[in-house]
């Protein structure tokens, strides 16, 4: 298998499919035996930008397999701060651990990083590139939740020209037969267009609207993301587009029974409280997916037994 | 009588490059790219303009005197105008020839757009693009996976 897990472009349908099938042994594995997976093994959390979810969620899943972590989560504190460069910093770490899973603004830095260490590197977010732990454990909530992937209709909503989540998870789809996709975007935060490039024109239907309710009626999974502050250089166009889409339990009664809305959090207002205790939230579930995936792929990475 | 002519304007080389079919107006931009290589520092080069030619109408051409052309000037010319012809030339007679088509992969030429890429901020790393759509002319960074249409990506060194 490949060293890195650095985009899901690099990844092909049956590869997707065997990180699904270990997250699936994982999670019926007994608490005990899973800390049996990785013992002696060393994990880097490099983060280069603040993460919640995604940092702890590693790190749970590290020591969850009985391995360690060592780590940072904001350079400030690191020899970064002092100017050392990305060619240094993972030199020097490399010395220390046995993978290396990395979060940094600049985009292409995990394969950079890829390059210059033998150990294997785990992208945990380039910028607003790739996202591939959260793609798969995406795949894996909506396999989990409807039993299926392919032939599935998919609804995407709010930043879908920043949210590499949602980027990732397109071409993901994609290679599972998901044919059709709504996007629901504000103009400014339009999926752009090399997103829905392919080869097989007329196969695929990107349905751009600015109507949430169209998009609940039709699809299977309604995939809400946050419109990211932190990713406009004008915080004026913030303020005009943040409160475009919210979704609120009475929107969600035209929605088909089965329909799952999913979020990779954090939430700002974009999914109304009221909707966390109905049949339709998969967004809480889903971060405990992430534990059980990034088991998966930690186990695969380093050869761990399953 | 027009054929003498041309062999009157710029002569036959016994043996050599030469690099065939470049549009009209293309001619200096070559020469200009392929001088600052120091394979061709010291080397007879000949330019012809404006020739007369079939298939373009107007042609431009380039005669080295040298036995190859380095791949590198080869991968360049063929970012700045694929579809030109390479001749080698021996005795006179044409040894081989082929037509410079549009790269699939670019190594360490041009610069990729995307400011927040690892390939502009991060010094000593060679940028990376790979073809992905030959017909539009569309290359993806393999750093930052961004998507740009050739054209629009400047050069790394200043020609």
């Amino acid at each position: 298998m490949k060293k890195d897990l650095i985009s899901m472009d690099d990844l092909t349908l049956d590869e997707i499919k065997i990180y699904l099938e270990v997250a699936r042994r994982i999670e019926a594995m007994p608490l005990p035996e899973r800390l049996r997976v990785l013992p002696g093994k060393i994990m880097a959390s490099l983060f280069f930008e603040p993460s919640t979810r995604t940092r702890l969620s590693f790190e749970s899943a590290m020591h969850r397999l009985g391995g360690s972590v060592i780590g940072f989560a904001d350079q400030g504190a690191t020899s970064v701060s002092k100017g050392e460069t990305l060619s240094d910093t993972i030199q020097t770490i490399e010395n220390y651990v046995d993978i290396i899973v990395m979060r940094h603004p600049g985009e292409g830095t995990a394969r950079r990083a890829a390059e210059l260490t033998d150990l294997p590197v785990i992208n945990a977010g380039d910028g607003s590139n790739q996202h591939p732990t959260q793609t798969l454990l995406d795949l894996y909530t909506i396999e989990k939740d409807l039993g299926r992937i392919e032939g599935i209709t998919m609804a995407f909503v709010g930043d879908l020209k920043y949210s590499r989540t949602v980027h990732s998870l397109v071409r993901a789809l994609m290679k599972f037969n998901v044919t059709e996709f709504y996007l629901v975007a504000p103009e400014a935060l339009r999926l752009p267009g090399y997103f829905m490039m392919n080869d097989q024109p007329g196969r695929y239907r990107f349905i751009e609207t600015e109507s949430l309710e169209e998009a609940i009626a039709k699809c299977d999974i309604l995939y809400m993301t946050r419109i990211q502050r932190e990713r406009f250089p004008d915080l004026l166009e913030y303020e005009k587009v943040k409160d475009s889409y919210v979704l609120s339990h009475s929107m969600l009664a035209s929605a088909k029974a089965d329909l799952r809305v999913l979020h990779p959090l954090p939430r700002v207002n974009e999914i109304s409280t009221d909707v966390d205790h109905t049949r339709f939230a998969g967004y809480f579930p889903q971060t405990r997916n992430g534990v059980i995936m990034r088991q998966a792929i930690l186990s695969m990475h380093l050869g761990g037994r399953i | 009588m027009s054929t003498d002519k041309n062999v009157m304007l710029i002569p036959k080389i016994e043996s050599g490059i030469v690099i065939d079919h470049i549009p009209a107006g293309f001619g200096v931009r070559i020469l200009e790219i392929i001088s600052h290589y120091t394979q061709v520092t010291d080397t007879i080069i000949s330019l012809g303009l404006n020739y007369q030619s079939q298939r373009l109408g107007r042609k431009d051409l380039i005669k080295l005197q040298v036995e190859y052309l380095d791949p590198e000037i080869i991968q360049h010319i063929s970012i700045v105008v694929p579809g030109v012809t390479v001749k080698a030339i021996k005795n006179f007679a044409v040894q081989n020839k082929v037509v410079v088509q549009p790269p699939h992969e670019i190594r360490n030429l041009l610069h990729c757009k995307n400011p927040k890429c690892i390939s502009t901020t991060e010094q000593a790393i060679e940028t990376h693009f790979k073809m992905v759509d030959p017909a539009s002319k569309k290359v993806k960074c393999v750093y930052c996976e961004r998507i740009f249409d050739l054209h629009e990506l400047k050069l790394k060194q200043v020609f």
